[in-house]
């Protein structure tokens, strides 16, 4: 419950999607409703980007109980008001998405209108409800990288801020297990993610000349190659890790003699550089409270280790012609607890090491670098055995300055080929290539570095370009929901939490998540619901729909509605951005276009019979509406599926006279 | 004054002297005759409330909750399969803190289709949230009423109230019970007047979106609150006692327990039988005695383990089970006294359910079954011939 102080009936702060239509159609609706309005909510949308307590955007009395039950608990205030004798000067608006109205509320609905109450019911129609990743993906969290199947609800994920494109951290509110899909391996420059065909990612769109950038969400089974997709560059909030490390004393339990270190209190860049070359080069047996480290004599990379291991932990160590051997038994504790797992294939780069300064994780790559990886035509090779080691060192190398290309992996023998250097035969390796990242010079050439990358003055994000989409099977799959901003970054790319499925309302041919096109089906089969006559058909006083790209008509029919006693329906037409794939700022036009182009009549009976529409005496071509919507872009360019919409619209116009 | 009435009829009394705003319900048997009573006081003009003729259970639950947040009692009464359609609200009205009075009359849940009396459905609505008191004679239902409206109504309680009355035994029979005067139960109920709702001058959102932050919290009051009412009821069952000359509500009855060796544990309306037959085996010398949980929600932990530490054997009767488990009143009451040195033997009787008689007969076997060796779920008066044994696994 919480107090409100503003003086709109609807107020901002909320954390709708930009160019959000139901956001807006609210508040045209509570505003011509004025003060004396008590609202009941269906769950959906609305109700959950108004209201996240204690927060809330209802400056007016609001109460939301569940998804079916809006037009019932309607009944009840508005028999509560009757009882209090209140019912003269307080009106009761009962409201809901499409869902929650034509499909599982249809009931409470019927009942409601049946008895006569005296309730204004609004439906925001955006014509259906409001994906998924493989469960290896790597997601990245204000404590480092993390495979999502560790993620937990209320864990902080980075996400891309679409207003300015920074980088912020949201929480995960929930974790979905979407079960056994198929998977297709999307594959960019630096960049590789598996994920179902209807996963979304963030997409760079260019206008042509002198409009501005903007940026679409795809599904993947949209994506071309050459469409370029948002990546990760850098994280947020780097500082140096502070290790909680007790020091085993003298005198300890079984302790009689120990060689005497020193260990850091937090990370620096020499200390990640000896941990680089550790991760690369080194082992620990920590019952024995030994640490080594394989650096011939003869090596740079031994006086280098050497010159470190004094300056860091000034404990005494003993050499040999192959190795460097530390017995100190709190080193070895120190190294084991930092989370770099032991043996070839196990080797890994724990999460706090994503967190760190920029510095620090340069200087972690180059000592790793100096251990096992060698120079190759101005570019880094790392060659290891373990496989997760190199897919995290490929995200670190990404968000440290360096760009990187995919993980290699081969096979039992043919580690020949890749190296120019003599390996192991009987074990599987594989090898990434790094590099430095180039720094266009923007300010010499704007335009030009724009053109290339429009992300290169931007410091978290890049942009890349997808090389090419595979399908690998069927896999186990999860999906993250994120709070406000609705993505994160999965495998260094900026992805989509959410799907749209479809509704009793939602129309011919529409795209959704659960009636998908395909070879077979060209989206949803099933003509629109006519809920406004199937209202009217109870015979109540008014039964109309309006759309918020005409707000002036939206308002006179809230207040007209009002204006009468007994149980009235106002369906209202809200394009959702999100949902049906087009730029935010397209809302009012798309809804314009719905509506002049027969595809939405406006419509207004009362008591039964059609008493007044909106005409449109030049009906503009359905084509128009379409085109500029993901959600029917599979029959934009179908002359025979177009030509069918054309005639739904033209049924309207004929039906409702609206010429 | 006292009548001789159908419980229904009690029950509809009970709830005019409560004198509710808005009444709302959907006809289902055996809990009909209840609402019919109310619709008809509503009719004549003896009781003045907005009664609204729902399409379904859910949306009854639905209209009194949109009346309990816009500040008017209510009250609704349903059965089995409407109780679990409106299962979805009623965790919300508890969720939201609404407090909801609805008397369930007791039946079997489908399938197979069974109209006849059980507890499984008001039972299985145990972790709702909701304050749950199962009566055992109509005026017992009749103060339970007037009692858990000024209990669920107490601003620090604020919580729902089930009144669990077994149907067509209950719902049905004739008894003579006490009908308070109106001026006693307005001394004893004030009226409504919640410290949150609906208000156009004082505007307040309810039924926000509780994110992981708030969501835990939110539950964990519901808990405390429900021990509160432990400490509640004793204080408002004396001062009803003060008013009303009886006191009916209670966390437990006991029945000759002192000195009993045997205690059988019961809810509801088969206290009566096993009273009469505690009566006959004492007369025999047999010490036997009967506790009869009252409020089953909130549990009284305590107030069961205190009485039951000195019998050496206890058998747990009780008209539902958790399929596939054991009765859920034989499990709560087992686990007070896990890892208690001294308990007594603890056996659980599934019984009478679907309406099947639990006659005298029934309740001698299980004091002869108790006495043997523990056990955890034995059905009681089976029909082997209708068992298909030969088909089992």
């Amino acid at each position: 419950m919480s107090k409100h102080f503003e003086e709109h009936n609807f107020v901002s702060g909320h954390t709708a999607c930009a160019g959000c239509g139901q956001a807006l159609a609210a508040r045209l609706v509570v505003d011509a409703a004025g003060k004396n309005t008590i609202v009941t909510n269906a769950t959906g949308c609305l109700e959950v980007f108004s209201t996240k307590a204690p927060q809330s955007s209802w400056n007016i009395p609001w109460i939301h109980s569940l998804f079916e039950n809006s037009a019932a608990v309607g009944s009840g205030v508005e028999s509560a008001l009757r009882y209090l004798g209140k019912i003269e000067e307080v009106r009761v608006i009962s409201q809901g998405g499409d869902g929650g109205t034509a499909d599982i509320g249809l009931q409470a609905l019927s009942g409601m209108l049946e008895r006569g109450h005296d309730i204004l019911y609004v439906c925001y129609d955006n014509e259906a409800y409001m994906n998924c990743l493989t469960i290896d993906s790597l997601v990245i969290t204000k404590q480092g990288l993390k495979k999502i199947l560790d993620i937990e609800v209320g864990e902080e994920l980075a996400a891309i801020d679409l207003k300015n494109y920074q980088l912020v951290y949201k929480k995960c509110l929930g974790i979905f297990d979407n079960g056994i899909q198929p998977i297709y391996e999307l594959k960019t420059r630096h960049h590789y993610i598996k994920a179902t065909p209807n996963h979304p990612f963030l997409v760079l769109k260019r206008p042509g000349r002198g409009k501005a950038y903007g940026f679409v969400w795809k599904r993947l089974d949209e994506l071309k190659p050459g469409d370029e997709l948002v990546s990760l560059k850098r994280v947020r909030e780097e500082k140096s890790y502070v290790f909680s490390f007790k020091k085993v004393e003298k005198g300890d339990y079984k302790v009689n003699n120990l060689n005497p270190v020193k260990i850091p209190e937090k990370s620096s860049p020499s200390l990640m550089k000896y941990l680089g070359i550790y991760l690369g080069d080194g082992w620990v047996r920590e019952e024995k409270g030994e640490v080594g480290f394989a650096l011939p004599r003869q090596s740079f990379q031994r006086k280098e280790f050497i010159k470190l291991h004094k300056k860091l932990f000034g404990c005494k160590f003993r050499e040999d012609e192959m190795y460097v051997y530390i017995n100190s038994v709190n080193l070895a504790k120190f190294i084991s607890r930092l989370g770099f797992k032991k043996g070839a294939k196990n080797k890994t780069i724990p999460s706090w090491v994503f967190t760190l300064p920029l510095r620090e994780k340069q200087a972690f790559i180059e000592g790793l670098m100096s251990s096992d990886g060698y120079k190759y035509n101005g570019s880094w090779r790392y060659v290891s055995a373990s496989f997760e080691l190199l897919s995290r060192l490929k995200l670190l190398a990404d968000i440290s300055g360096f760009k990187s290309g995919k993980v290699h992996w081969q096979g039992v023998n043919k580690g020949e080929k890749i190296v120019n250097r003599e390996l192991l035969k009987d074990t599987a390796f594989g090898y990434i290539c790094i590099s430095r990242r180039k720094k266009p010079d923007f300010k010499k050439w704007p335009h030009h570095s724009k053109y290339r990358n429009f992300f290169c003055d931007n410091k978290y994000f890049t942009v890349e370009k997808v090389k090419e989409i595979n399908y690998l099977g069927k896999l186990p799959t999860l999906d993250l929901r994120v709070e406000d901003e609705h993505n994160f970054i999965a495998n260094g790319l900026v992805v989509h939490n959410t799907g749209i499925q479809r509704s009793g309302l939602t129309p011919f041919s529409a795209n959704t998540t659960t009636s998908p096109s395909g070879k077979f089906s060209t989206g949803n089969p099933k003509l629109k619901k006519p809920l406004v006559e199937i209202c009217a058909a109870h015979h109540i006083p008014y039964s109309a729909s309006a759309s918020v790209g005409y707000p002036q008509d939206l308002q006179r029919k809230v207040k007209k509605s009002l204006s009468v006693r007994g149980p009235k329906y106002l369906q209202i037409h809200c394009p959702c951005p999100l949902g049906w794939r087009y730029e935010p700022d397209l809302t009012l036009e798309i809804a314009r276009l719905a509506v002049e182009s027969g595809l939405y009549p406006l419509v207004e009976y009362e008591y039964g019979k059609l008493t007044k529409v909106f005409r449109i005496p030049k009906p503009r071509p359905v084509g128009e509406y379409l085109k500029l919507q993901g959600r029917f872009r599979h029959i934009v360019n179908n002359q025979e599926e177009v030509a069918r919409v054309q005639k739904v619209a033209d049924k309207n116009i004929e039906y409702y006279r609206l010429k | 004054m006292k009548k001789f009435l159908e419980g229904s009829q009690a029950v509809a009394r009970a709830v005019k002297l409560a004198k509710p705003g808005v009444i709302s319900a959907y006809p289902i048997t055996p809990q009909t005759h209840i609402v019919e009573g109310l619709a008809q006081f509503v009719a004549e003009g003896e009781l003045k409330s907005e009664f609204v003729n729902v399409e379904s259970e859910h949306s009854a639950a639905s209209v009194v909750l949109g009346a309990e947040a816009s500040g008017v009692r209510s009250f609704t009464a349903t059965s089995s399969q409407g109780l679990i359609l409106m299962s979805e609200v009623l965790f919300n009205i508890a969720g939201m803190r609404l407090p909801v009075m609805l008397v369930c009359a007791n039946r079997a849940l489908s399938a197979p289709i069974n109209i006849w009396n059980d507890h499984q459905d008001s039972i299985t609505l145990r972790d709702s949230g909701w304050i749950q008191f199962y009566a055992e004679n109509h005026q017992e239902a009749v103060d339970f009423i007037l009692q858990g409206y000024r209990i669920g109504e107490n601003p620090r309680i604020m919580l729902p109230v089930m009144v669990c009355i077994d149907g067509y035994i209950l719902t049905h029979g004739m008894e003579v019970v006490d009908i308070p005067s109106q001026e006693q139960v307005d001394k004893f109920l004030p009226p409504y007047n919640p410290p949150y709702k609906l208000d156009v001058d004082n505007p307040l959102s309810l039924g926000l979106l509780g994110d992981p932050t708030v969501y835990m919290e939110t539950r964990y009051a519901i808990q405390e609150t429900l021990n509160d009412v432990l400490k509640l009821i004793p204080q408002v069952s004396s001062e009803f006692e003060s008013i009303f000359g009886r006191r009916t509500l209670r966390l437990v009855e006991t029945y000759k327990t002192d000195d009993a060796e045997v205690i059988l544990v019961a809810m509801g309306s088969v206290a009566g039988t096993i009273k009469d037959v505690i009566d006959e085996e004492r007369s025999k010398g047999k010490k036997i005695g009967l506790l009869k949980i009252v409020t089953y929600r909130p549990f009284p932990k305590e107030e069961v383990f205190n009485i039951l530490k000195q019998a050496s054997q206890v058998g747990v009767i009780e008209k539902a089970v958790s399929l596939g488990s054991d009765g859920p009143l034989y499990t709560e009451i087992s686990a007070l006294f896990s890892g208690e040195k001294g308990s007594p033997q603890i056996s659980g009787f599934v019984a009478g359910l679907g309406g099947r008689d639990i006659t005298k007969k029934t309740i001698q076997r299980v004091i002869e079954l108790v006495k043997e060796k523990k056990a955890s779920c034995i059905f009681m008066d089976l029909n082997k011939e209708l068992l298909w044994e030969e088909f089992r696994v």
